[in-house]
């Protein structure tokens, strides 16, 4: 570690109209070091980096490289400064290879194809990256493309690295990975700052963790002389329990059965293959997968919004106690037949509710064909609204007030209150506690539990391991479109076998053969077993 | 912090912008007038320049032509109300955000089929039934103009945007056609006034005011519309069906139907303008009967944000300002052309400043230990200073 | 913020305020006609060839009578719809006691606007209706352009010639194009004129016409030019409003006979003459019809004799030799009328000599041929009604489009 600072920020501000962003923030990374910056979604850390990488410019404040006093107007300037960033979202050309996304836009030198090749190759060796300079994009998996993003700013000189959340995109094992050639890049001399807000990452990494709240910079402290509880208080401002609590189901009764799904995407690419599996009344049945694996298709599918292939999708009405044949039917049909099936779907205000509209109008979304006539009734949409915002302590100025202009977990909060308060007897929730701070978090797990301990079927696709494990009473594992295996949580203490088990399903080829209950055993069986192939090197790397 | 010297070397940019959250609608309404005025005083200035009048005479002119005789008064409102009618008329479809730039075209067709009827049965039924069968066969034909392109879009996806548009060249071609067909005398391509001694077909006067009963329709059609979008099942799938396809399909509207029915209702409310056009004022279809009116009213649309009341604010200052202007042409012997100049001219103002109402530019501050305090954090009002260097930028 | 909006609201209203108060005079101009006021509707602005002849005529005029500016109100763009009633309306409110208006579909809304302002005189330019309307104070006008016509007709039979002699075609080849607006008599009558004047020096000729259906579409114009070169017309002439045709013909180098005034500045190779009405005579008719308090006719038509029609200088570079003697000689006999242009044995109809034509004089929407007139061995153009009604399709004229 050299004495002088490789960045150093002093009294950073940046204020969007009366929204601060950052206030007065202070920061500081050495070269060799990797600095976490640890904050609740919305507590600034990417308006902070994109000061620094140039994508805004601060209202007040300094920033400071080697020492020497600097301003970054764009991101050309702090490229100048070696500054390199590596944003959440990808930002590649699908049909071209690594090397070319990587070369792109530089205009130095001709343009030598092989010999950018070789560089590259060079780069990947230096530090233990896994990536064939010649593949193309669309043949990459995530983990893949971030790869190419991270050479990209290496390829340039960049020693200054400053990484948006790497890991939400990631599986456990490829966080691994990448976890390691992060401290090769940090042996190297290099300054790393990441951005994560979750705590295991920080402390199994990181050199030292600036944290940062609502804003405003907390402090920063030596990981090592830190733990869980300590930071999560820094973050949160409060102390908090971090448990889930979690209830043995009362008196399961199958609910929804799912048998034989199949569904292909608009390109005709198959992305559910022979999805069987049933939810139970009173449980919360997690899903796991890396992102893409079919989630989204398996409750949309449920939901009325996909055109299947084959497949039955069968409701045992608890009411009447008759069996409800769902398969191809609108969300309106479904309705209709009296079934109660509400839905949170991971996209909250492109699909959920409507970013324009105020809360009022968002509650109007599913009741507003009831009642007679050609005319809107907004009393009843009104007062869910005010029920709502008192209940869940929703902080908006007003129920009129464009839901997007809410933070993202009060956007959460008034998605999921408004599919409760229609007494569902199924409940699917996709990400519900995605970019939500822990606070807002635990109340949609309370809020999830309470629907469980009434007899709702709680479906719940996540993609928090840990909460995965402590929250859901069983957990289906999905890889590839395919159910790999349903997993017990409760089978064994180890949460750290039971993450690699699932991360491992997470991964696994299922064969194309139809899957019938019994394959489904057969998987569940397999739990315990050895991983197959695709496992295999992730085992090595151990 | 204020210990730290600046670097000599390096400069903080003049100005850097900055996003305005939520500014207050009564703030936002201020800006926009004021938009207005500075695209008026723009105009005052820019007819020095070319004409040396003053800016008195010029705006004299502006409000004299408008409002000068009865006449014009009437002309005015006439023109207003037509303008308005074709841009409550793409409104619905615009809410859905389907781009349907070819009111044009629906509303020529319209008159197309309104000048057909006075022309073909003019003589053969009384005069209300004409009236009845022209208004239903122009709503329908403006109707028809928009669903073939809606049909296309929900079961194809085709664009909309370029189908709508190419339709006002069918519209008009066929137009032409038949004016062709049936003009007087032969070969003219003239249709001329259509039982003028009759006045079949002509709707009728109140009092002794020819277009009283036209802005009376537009008047109510206007309120219809407002309660029609803000109030009804069917206006809230509308908007629901813009802001997000995805939206509408998971509470389960049936999107296709959505989109056919707006646009038969978009092209429905053409269908009126255009009978509106021949029955009350033109009594004759020419290629230019609509005469980018439906271009114009997608303009008057988006100013008002889709908004049928402000729709009528925006609509008369269109309006004003191209009877107004043409005013100044008239009496200086300048070409045409200045009224659309002086339109564009406050029109670019009023667009304009929708970057003011978004941003705010922020200058580099004084270095004074005072300035670099940082932005209080408590909702006070934007410094005064910070407000009119925005509004000066729109001027320059 | 609020008081600088505050300030620039309340900059306005005090402009605003004030300007009501100011007036200008009008009271300058020759003292004969200081009760006069002119208004003129023009289709367009001065950026059309057609509108600009209008304008032009109606300055002159003006300047010739003392009428200053400020009792000369020309108003532009005024569509052929409901604007042009309203325009209208608008010059009587202003106090104009005389109104024309410059284009064929003008005619009904200044015929509307005429009953309902009967101490207004509406003078209106082409039209066809005033003989049937019976208005007093509802007149049309035009000119004998067809003799115009007849006369550049000769300077492109002239230049034939001069190409058969030279060799570079046959007698056989001597084919002219004709860009035309609408199959309307008015063009009918003015491409027959023009052929019927080339004919008369070079008996061998037949002609092209090609419609545009438009009177101004400077592209449609432009390909109906090429396209009558490339179908061997070595010769174009046209009756619309751009500069499609010449422009054309110049690039082609083929020789061209145009319409509204003088081309020779785009086309120094290729003009050879052009034929055009000047509205200033009518203006000054009718202008000083009204200061004396005499009818205006009914309909008027102009010709050479009254300055109604021009020709243009002749290109010398592209006529033939002789061009302007001829030329003048054959405007002297159109002057004293020893000439006919539509002479009965100048032509003939699908091989037939025509004795008897009922043309459809009175414009309704059945065409029905009403007023006969072949009388003393000529077709008697505009002089039943002042606009052109000459509709026959005459042989050694080929229409190679007819749907406009």
């Amino acid at each position: 570690m050299s004495a002088v600072p490789a960045i150093e920020l002093k009294g950073i501000t940046k204020t969007f109209g009366d929204v601060i962003a950052n206030q007065d923030i202070d920061l500081s990374v050495y070269r060799g070091e990797i600095l976490s910056i640890l904050g609740e979604n919305g507590s600034g850390k990417t308006t902070l980096m994109n000061m620094i990488s140039g994508i805004y410019y601060p209202d007040s404040g300094h920033i400071f490289i080697d020492g020497e006093e600097v301003l970054i107007r764009s991101p050309k300037d702090a490229f100048q400064y070696k500054i390199g960033m590596i944003h959440q979202h990808f930002k590649l050309i699908d049909v071209f290879t690594a090397t070319e996304n990587i070369v792109l836009g530089l205009t130095d030198g001709r343009y030598d194809l092989a010999a950018y090749e070789k560089r590259v190759q060079e780069i990947c060796d230096r530090y233990g990256f896994n990536l064939d300079p010649k593949k193309k994009i669309y043949d990459m998996s995530v983990s893949e493309k971030q790869t190419v993003e991270i050479i990209k700013v290496l390829f340039r000189g960049a020693d200054i690295l400053i990484l948006d959340e790497p890991t939400a995109v990631l599986t456990p094992q490829e966080t691994d990975r990448l976890f390691d050639v992060l401290r090769h890049m940090r042996d190297d001399g290099k300054a790393i700052i990441i951005i994560t807000h979750k705590l295991h990452e920080v402390l199994s990494l990181s050199d030292r963790v600036s944290v940062l709240c609502k804003g405003r910079y907390v402090g920063t402290v030596v990981t090592k002389e830190t733990d869980e509880m300590k930071l999560t208080e820094m973050m949160v401002g409060a102390k908090v329990d971090l448990n889930i609590h979690r209830s043995d189901p009362v008196n399961p009764t199958p609910r929804l059965i799912v048998n034989g799904l199949n569904c292909k995407n608009e390109d005709g690419i198959p992305v559910l293959k022979n999805i069987s599996f049933t939810a139970m009344s009173g449980e919360i049945l997690g899903i796991a997968g890396i992102a893409g694996s079919g989630q989204r298709e398996l409750l949309e599918s449920i939901a009325g919004l996909q055109q299947l292939e084959s497949g039955e999708i069968s409701y045992m009405n608890p009411a009447s106690g008759e069996t409800e044949d769902l398969r191809n039917k609108s969300p309106r049909r479904i309705r209709e037949l009296g079934v109660r099936l509400s839905f949170v779907p991971e996209d909250r205000l492109g699909m959920g509710l409507v970013g324009n509209m105020g809360i009022i109008d968002n509650m109007m979304l599913r009741s507003y064909e009831t009642g007679r006539g050609f005319f809107l009734n907004r009393t009843a949409p009104a007062s869910l609204a005010d029920q709502i915002i008192s209940d869940l302590q929703v902080v908006t100025p007003d129920a009129k007030t464009p839901v997007r202009r809410l933070s993202g977990g009060n956007v959460q909060k008034v998605l999921v209150g408004r599919e409760i308060a229609s007494a569902p007897t199924v409940l699917m929730v996709a990400y519900p506690v995605r970019g939500l701070d822990i606070n807002s978090s635990f109340t949609i797990y309370r809020l999830l539990n309470e629907q469980k301990e009434k007899g709702v079927s709680v479906i719940f696709v996540g993609e928090d391991l840990d909460v995965l494990i402590e929250l859901c009473d069983r957990i289906l594992v999905l890889s590839s479109g395919s159910i790999s295996g349903i997993v017990d949580p409760r089978s064994t203490a180890d949460e750290k076998s039971l993450k690699e088990q699932i991360g491992l399903l997470m991964t696994k080829k299922v064969e194309d053969a139809p899957a019938t209950a019994a394959n489904v055993k057969a998987a569940e069986a397999a739990e315990a077993v050895e991983a197959p192939e695709t496992g295999k090197e992730e085992t090595e790397r151990e | 912090m204020s210990e730290v010297k600046k670097p000599k070397n390096v400069r903080e940019p003049l100005f850097h912008l900055a996003k305005r959250d939520n500014l207050s609608g009564k703030k936002a309404l201020l800006i926009r007038l004021s938009a207005i005025a500075v695209g008026i005083l723009i105009t005052c200035i820019f007819g020095f320049l070319i004409v040396g009048w003053t800016p008195l005479d010029i705006l004299q002119t502006l409000i004299d032509g408008t409002f000068g005789t009865s006449n014009r008064r009437w002309d005015l409102m006439e023109k207003t109300a037509i303008l308005l009618c074709i841009s409550l008329a793409v409104t619905p479809a615009f809410r859905m955000r389907f781009w349907n730039i070819g009111a044009e075209g629906q509303t020529l067709v319209a008159c197309l089929v309104s000048g057909a009827c006075m022309l073909k049965i003019g003589d053969k039924v009384p005069n209300p039934l004409l009236l009845l069968i022209m208004l239903v066969a122009s709503v329908a034909a403006g109707a028809l103009w928009a669903l073939i392109p809606a049909i296309f879009k929900a079961f194809w996806n085709t664009n909309e945007t370029l189908f709508t548009l190419m339709m006002n060249y069918v519209a008009a071609q066929i137009t032409s056609y038949y004016v062709y067909i049936w003009s007087v005398p032969k070969g003219s391509g003239h249709v001329g006034i259509i039982n003028s001694t009759t006045k079949a077909g002509w709707l009728v006067s109140i009092g002794d005011k020819p277009y009283l009963l036209t802005i009376l329709i537009v008047a109510v059609m206007t309120v219809i519309s407002y309660i029609y979008l803000n109030h009804c099942k069917h206006g809230y799938e509308i908007s629901v069906v813009g802001e997000s396809e995805k939206t509408a399909r998971y509470i389960g509207i049936n999107v296709k139907k959505v989109i056919l029915r707006t646009m038969i209702i978009s092209g429905a409310i053409c269908g009126l303008t255009g009978f509106l056009i021949v029955s009350g004022a033109d009594h004759t279809f020419i290629k230019d009967s609509v005469g980018g009116l439906g271009f114009t009213a997608i303009m008057v649309s988006w100013l008002a944000k889709f908004n049928p009341l402000a729709m009528t604010f925006f609509a008369f200052l269109i309006a004003f300002l191209g009877k107004g202007s043409n005013e100044i042409t008239t009496l200086t012997g300048l070409d045409s052309s200045f009224a659309n100049i002086v339109t564009g001219l406050v029109i670019f103002c009023v667009i304009g400043c929708e970057f003011f109402i978004n941003y705010t530019i922020r200058f580099r501050k004084k270095e004074t230990p005072a300035a670099e305090k940082p932005v209080a954090p408590a909702k006070t009002d934007e410094p005064e200073a910070e407000t009119e260097t925005t509004e000066k930028e729109a001027q320059s | 913020m609020k008081k600088f909006v505050a300030m620039l609201l309340s900059l306005v209203m005090v402009l605003a305020l004030t300007a009501c108060g100011s007036g200008k005079k009008d009271s300058e101009g020759s003292e004969e006609y200081k009760n006069i006021k002119v208004g003129l509707i023009c289709l367009h602005n001065e950026q059309s060839t057609y509108d600009l002849n209008f304008i032009n005529a109606m300055k002159d005029a003006c300047k010739q009578l003392g009428i200053p500016e400020s009792r000369m109100i020309i108003v532009t763009g005024i569509d052929e719809s409901n604007a042009c009633y309203e325009a209208a309306k608008d010059l009587v409110d202003r106090g104009c006691n005389i109104i024309f208006a410059d284009s064929f579909g003008h005619e009904d809304f200044m015929i509307q606007a005429a009953k309902e302002f009967p101490k207004v005189q509406f003078c209106h330019a082409t039209g066809t209706k005033a003989h049937t309307e019976g208005l007093p104070n509802y007149h049309n006008a035009f000119a004998s352009i067809y003799e115009g016509r007849y006369a550049a007709g000769v300077a492109a039979g002239l230049k034939l010639n001069e190409m058969i002699e030279s060799g570079k075609i046959t007698a056989d080849k001597a084919v002219m194009g004709y860009v035309g607006a609408y199959t309307y008599a008015e063009v009918i009558s003015g491409y027959t004129s023009f052929y019927l004047g080339a004919k008369s020096v070079c008996p061998s000729v037949t002609m092209k016409v090609q419609f545009t259906g438009s009177w101004y579409d400077e592209t449609a114009e432009k390909e109906a030019a090429e396209k009558l070169m490339n179908s061997g017309c070595v010769l174009i002439s046209q009756h619309a409003d751009s500069m499609g045709a010449p422009t054309a013909c110049e690039k082609a180098g083929v020789p061209d006979v145009s319409y509204n005034g003088s081309t020779v500045s785009s086309c120094p190779n290729t003009f050879i003459v052009s034929s055009r009405i000047n509205w200033a005579p009518y203006y000054i008719y009718a202008i000083n019809c009204v200061k004396d308090g005499k009818d205006i006719a009914k309909d008027w038509t102009g010709g050479f004799a009254e300055g109604s029609v021009e020709l243009s200088e002749i290109n010398e570079k592209a006529a033939a030799a002789g061009t302007k003697e001829k030329i003048d000689a054959v405007v002297a006999d159109l002057k004293a009328g020893k000439i006919k242009v539509f002479a009965t044995d100048t032509f003939t109809v699908k091989g037939a000599a025509i004795t008897s034509y009922m043309a459809d004089i009175d414009s309704d929407k059945d065409y029905t041929g009403d007023t006969e007139v072949i009388k003393d061995g000529y077709f008697h153009e505009s002089e039943f009604r002042s606009a052109p009604a000459f509709d026959l399709q005459i042989d050694g004229i080929e229409l190679l489009n007819s749907a406009f």
